[in-house]
């Protein structure tokens, strides 16, 4: 986390429409269940955590899950709800660690933790909300999904703010 | 920041051991099977791994419904087919007896313990 007054608006503004160009690609990937997410759009916040204040960060979390209503039109839906709900946790979760943990931790575990929190936030408003007690059918293959999708995700992550030239930039400008 | 530390294979762990619950979860399909027995507008409900022995009244007379051994019949009604008698021992899930004319309706609700396959095909 940085820690700036003002805001860098510019940043978190080309962050989120990566976030919305990521879920117009996972738009395409059909799924079985309507909610059950890739994860594609998280991969700002994982990159974005090193960058951004906390403000921003949680704006960014906002963002993506306005734009990820946006495209697939579930923003004023269950659907909606719960990916409201699965951003909060996971971005709530992986800015904690990324915080308490500094360099103990790399963005892979990140990611993991955050796509856990995600799915199970999601898994427990499913069984509120929508299923009742049978969401415990769709929680193994949620789970399983989330941890392939977010291990890959992470990898990606820990490789692009090491390679990438632009990341640095932006690192170096925004201490 | 680049490298993995301890710390992702820790919380790689908490995932997998989350995973784990899901599956137990998933296999918890509502416990442990019980027996509704409806009838005159009630219902009961008996434990099918508890040896029981219960007598219906019904518009016809008495239905006695007995379980054994994981297993549940009609012993003895008072109706006039007898098809609830013939229809011998349920266990699973899903099976049912009735006995239509003493409105006596015996059904077997909860996980099935060991999967079946449902038809067999020559």
């Amino acid at each position: 986390m940085t820690h700036r007054t003002k805001m860098n608006v510019e940043f978190v503004a080309l962050l989120a429409a990566f976030a919305l160009f990521l879920s117009t690609v996972e738009y395409m990937i059909p799924k079985p269940i309507p909610f059950m997410r890739i994860g594609l759009a998280n991969l700002p916040l994982i990159i974005g955590l090193g960058v951004l204040t906390y403000r921003e960060y949680f704006l960014l979390a906002l963002l993506k899950v306005i734009g990820q209503g946006l495209i697939s039109g579930t923003l004023f839906s269950y659907i909606g709800l719960f990916s409201l709900g699965g951003t909060l946790a996971s971005s709530t979760v992986m800015l904690l660690l990324f915080i308490v943990f500094k360099e103990k931790i790399s963005l892979l575990g990140i990611s993991i933790a955050g796509a856990t929190a995600s799915n199970v936030v999601q898994i427990e408003l499913a069984r509120l909300v929508l299923f009742g007690s049978a969401a415990r059918f769709i929680a193994p293959p949620f789970l399983i999904a989330g941890l392939i999708t977010s291990i890959l995700l992470g990898l990606f992550a820990n490789r692009f703010v090491t390679t990438s030239t632009w990341y640095k930039k932006h690192k170096e400008s925004s201490l | 920041m680049n490298h993995l530390r301890l710390l992702d294979a820790l919380i790689f762990i908490i995932a997998l051991i989350i995973i784990a619950l899901s599956f137990i979860a998933f296999g918890e399909l509502g416990g442990r099977p019980e027996v509704h027995v409806r009838s005159a507008g009630k219902e009961w409900v008996y434990d099918l791994s508890v040896d029981a022995f219960a007598t219906f009244e019904g518009p016809v007379g008495k239905t006695t419904v007995q379980i054994k051994d994981n297993k549940v019949r009609v012993v003895d009604s008072d109706c006039k087919n007898k098809v609830c008698i013939a229809a011998g021992w349920v266990s699973r899930p899903g099976q049912w007896i009735i006995c239509l004319p003493n409105d006596v309706f015996v059904l077997i609700e909860g996980s099935s313990v060991e999967e079946d396959v449902d038809d067999t095909s020559y």
